[in-house]
């Protein structure tokens, strides 16, 4: 691949692409985009303003309530004026909704009556200006040197993880030990690695006025505080248990803008084709590689470009966000724009396109959404790259290890959806109304001559297993055991049979090699044996302790816990079940589509029989 | 030149191109025709490297069609021509003369001669705003950005008006007389006749016949006899004051001599027609279709 060439088209491609949009219709997205960011700024700073100033308190400025009535934006602090007050009662249309009066017998609160009972919106008021005191009052307390005045009694909360039966972790890592922001008791029970940053720890006599923010299960959410989940100091009552509100919006932020940007991309791919343009691009002197990955890289480089900007936004807003945010966008940047590719190069239509990028947005969104939401409170969290990226604005830390297990599965995908892409990205696939089965199976005999290249077609695709694997963790680990796990039994039976089978059947049906039962039996070991060396890579689940996770070590099967004996059994065993299920689909390939699609279920069957005879017992 | 050799491409099962082989020399214009779904088109793009042959060896220059040296110094014009509407004609043609590696000062003074010759105004225009004919010449001029020795075309004046078509075919020839060697194929027989220096024939996938006219002529034809008279006979028309019969043979020119005088006549004027590619090409294809029968 020739950079210059590449860069030329990238160049021509986004020419082309902001050409194609109406200048008008750009100024109208470019104003758009300005004013909800203005008042999204203005809002995030300044917080959402419509109850400011909607209760009228009239307190005197010499008054003790006039500071906490002034603080609170959603009171309107007035000049008293005594003579609104008569015979004790504040009748409502005075310009007050409440009135403070102190005198030497004390302060007397009058709300605004209307035929002879206190208004709705006085009493809110009351209410309003009562939380205001309080939260006055605290704010005083804590600035108290003597904290054992202040708060005489202190009260730990701990925020336990639910009682998983097989012993799932998921307490997170937390500080253990080292105290919270407040100090508290100084003796948080978190169970994880302590590479969260805590606050500074209080004094461990017991005496501190927090309660601690490294409990089990609690997330660390270190200096950046998105919605105050991190403020658990204060009246129990105000304390909340914690909810990844933070996770869940920093995930929604990176995603969004990859769903829009594969909109114009896949259009952008599709239209190469429907009208036959990229037909004089491919008589060119440029290879397909150059032309894909031309017009690929202006979308890559936008997605990178939005990302930098919100980790900035976010930075500037006091996040701990760095290159290590953007660098975790980057394998879900190739994964959205390499299906959608992908799914470009298979669909006939708007049409089909439209309900090809559907389900990658959704599909995507899901991998990289939900698990991210968990950062911090599950290993199955690190599915996702965006984990990586939400560990690091708030402050966590990531190993080498968790950070290849987020991002490699992600990016070996993207890397083969491009390469099968390639694959039919010649004019007999291009430009020509072939069905979507069809074109699927030419994708994989692209790359198949004998029976032996299906070892690595094979290999290829466990990429796709793996993912599509912890999809099926992802969407089950919240079942209960008994369910979950004959689910992914079922599921992974079948994810990997197809792995296996649909391959070799590409190969008969294109006459790679002859429908005999010689070539049948060659081609499903080939098959067997590519599958059995590739899914050692699964065995990376074990770098992020998701075989902890009892659903997670369903799927992958490492044996973790068991004895030598067992792990061996299982590191062998399954090639002998690849093989014989891959010849099993093999062979009924051979004899055309209905003979592949009982060969497939039988090996399936075969498959599942496996998980729950031998997996079962012995993990 | 051009070398193609029992050339065959399949797809999903049915022959688009069975066996076909030819050869074009340095210089030639060769045509190629035949009725719809004959093969022409994939044939075309074989010669161009876009379709990779099921058997069969295409070569240009001695070198595999699909290789990049190969496509750099060759010029393919589709039989549609779809732009990218949003450029216009400078920035679509400057960016295939990048990608052809012409640099940028060569580029604009080959590319503003050859919409010149194209007699092709509006060059800074979006293309989607420009007429069928302006777009064809600008998928013309973009055929010759690389000043390639080869040229390919496909239906090069498909859908034009008749004075665009001449124009085009016209130009096709200036390529010739420049040496380049040129392919291509057209449905209207004229034009090939016009043009090419050789020719194939191609039904259902195969070349039926090829070689030069007067060789098909020659060799397929039946020349044909316009037999004037002065009185009226069998099956004759009236022309021009006369009576004319066209008949094949000498044989039959005899017995409409006799048939004249017969009835008091004679025979006014005889006349060789030599003929028609568009004859020579529905013979071919329905002595094909009854071979097949």
């Amino acid at each position: 691949m020739r950079p210059r060439k590449l860069l030329r088209i990238a160049r021509w491609e986004t020419t082309t692409g902001v050409g194609g949009v109406d200048r008008g219709a750009i100024a109208v997205v470019l104003a758009a985009i300005a004013f909800v960011g203005a008042v999204g700024v203005v809002g995030f700073v300044g917080g959402v303003a419509i109850e400011d100033g909607i209760y009228r308190v009239g307190v005197d400025e010499d008054s003790r309530f006039h500071a906490p009535a002034a603080e609170d934006p959603s009171l309107a602090v007035v000049e008293p004026d005594p003579a609104v007050v008569a015979d004790g009662r504040l009748e409502t249309g005075q310009g007050y909704d409440i009135h403070v009066r102190e005198t030497a017998d004390g302060t007397r609160l009058y709300l605004a009556e209307a035929g002879g009972e206190p208004t709705e919106k006085s009493r809110a008021a009351a209410t309003a200006f009562r939380e205001a005191v309080e939260a006055h009052n605290e704010r005083r307390m804590r600035l108290e040197s003597n904290e054992t005045a202040a708060f005489p009694v202190v009260v730990t909360l701990e925020f336990v993880a639910r009682d998983d039966a097989d012993g799932a972790e998921a307490g997170g890592d937390g500080d253990s030990g080292s105290g919270g922001s407040g100090g508290g008791t100084g003796d948080g029970s978190g169970s994880g690695d302590g590479d969260d940053t805590g606050g500074p720890g209080g004094p461990s006599d017991g005496t501190g006025t927090g309660t601690g923010d490294g409990g089990v299960g609690a997330p660390s959410l270190g200096a950046f505080d998105l919605f105050g989940t991190a403020d658990t100091a204060g009246s129990p009552s105000d304390i909340s248990p914690p909810f990844p509100f933070q996770s869940l919006v920093l995930a929604f932020v990176f995603v969004l803008p990859l769903n829009f940007l594969i909109q114009a991309y896949g259009s952008s791919m599709l239209a190469e084709r429907l009208d036959r343009r990229g037909e004089l691009l491919l008589v060119a002197p440029v290879s397909p590689a150059e032309i894909v990955f031309g017009k690929t890289l202006p979308y890559f480089a936008a997605a990178l470009g939005i990302t930098t900007v919100i980790v900035a936004g976010l930075r500037l807003l006091g996040g701990g966000a760095g290159p290590l945010s953007v660098l975790a966008v980057v394998p879900l940047a190739l994964l959205f724009l390499a299906t959608t590719f992908l799914g470009a190069m298979f669909a006939r239509s708007y049409k089909e396109l439209t309900f090809v990028s559907v389900t990658v947005s959704t599909l995507l969104t899901t991998y990289a959404f939900v698990p991210a939401v968990f950062a911090g409170t599950s290993p199955v969290a690190f599915v996702s790259p965006l984990t990586i990226a939400v560990r690091d604005l708030t402050g966590a830390g990531v190993t080498v290890g968790q950070l290849a297990f987020a991002t490699g599965p992600a990016t070996l995908v993207a890397g083969v959806c491009f390469l099968l892409g390639l694959g039919v990205y010649r004019e007999e696939d291009l430009f020509t109304q072939r069905p979507v089965h069809l074109k699927a199976l030419d994708a994989l005999a692209g790359r198949i001559r004998r029976p032996r290249s299906l070892v690595l077609v094979v290999a290829l695709m466990v990429p796709f297993v793996f993912v599509a694997e912890l999809l099926v963790v992802v969407l089950l680990f919240v079942l209960p055991v008994a369910v979950s796990v004959p689910l992914v039994f079922g599921a992974i039976a079948v994810v990997e049979e197809l792995a296996k089978g649909v391959p070799v059947y590409a190969g008969f049906v294109r006459g790679r090699y002859d429908r005999t039962l010689g070539a049948a039996v060659a081609a499903g070991s080939a098959a067997g044996v590519g599958f059995f060396l590739a899914e050692k890579l699964s065995l990376a689940v074990q770098v992020v302790g998701l075989p902890e996770v009892a659903v997670a070590d369903a799927a992958f099967q490492t044996g973790l816990g068991a004895g030598a004996g067992v792990v061996a059994l299982l590191a062998v065993a399954p090639l002998l079940l690849h093989v014989v299920t891959a010849t099993v689909s093999a062979v009924g390939g051979s004899r055309g589509r209905r003979g592949f699609l009982a060969g497939l279920a039988a090996a399936a069957l075969l498959h599942l029989c496996y998980n729950v005879a031998v997996v079962s017992r012995l993990v | 030149m051009i070398d193609v050799r029992d050339l065959r491409k399949e797809y999903g099962g049915f022959m688009a191109v069975d066996g076909v082989s030819f050869g074009v020399d340095p210089g030639e214009v060769f045509g190629i025709v035949g009725p719809n779904g004959a093969g022409k088109t994939t044939t075309l793009k074989s010669v161009a490297g876009l379709v990779e042959p099921t058997d069969g060896v295409v070569e240009v220059g001695g070198a595999p069609a699909d290789a990049r040296e190969t496509r750099r110094r060759l010029g393919f014009l589709p039989e549609e021509s779809p732009l990218y509407e949003e450029m216009s004609a400078l920035s679509y043609l400057r960016f295939f003369a990048d990608l052809y590696d012409v640099p940028r000062d060569v580029a604009d003074t080959r590319i503003h001669d050859a919409l010149d010759r194209l007699e092709l105004d509006h060059r800074r225009r979006p293309l989607g705003d420009t007429s069928k004919g302006m777009r064809r010449k600008v998928a013309i001029a973009r055929s010759l950005v690389n000043d390639p020795d080869v040229v390919v075309y496909d239906e090069p004046a498909s859908g034009l008006d008749p004075l665009t078509t001449n124009y085009v075919v016209e130009f096709t020839r200036e390529l010739a007389d420049e040496g380049r060697t040129v392919v291509f194929s057209a449905h209207n027989l004229y034009h090939v006749e016009e043009v090419c220096d050789r020719v194939a024939i191609m039904n259902e996938g195969a070349v039926v016949a090829k070689g030069r006219l007067e060789e098909l002529r020659e060799r397929y034809g039946r020349t044909e006899y316009h037999v004037y008279t002065t009185v009226e006979v069998p099956e004759a028309v009236a022309d021009n004051g006369h009576y004319r019969r066209v008949v094949e043979g000498m044989d039959d020119v005899r017995r409409v001599e006799t048939a004249a005088e017969e009835r008091g006549g004679e025979v006014a004027d005889i006349r060789t027609v030599e003929p028609s590619l568009e004859r020579l090409f529905l013979d071919l294809a329905s002595a094909d279709d009854r071979a097949e029968a």
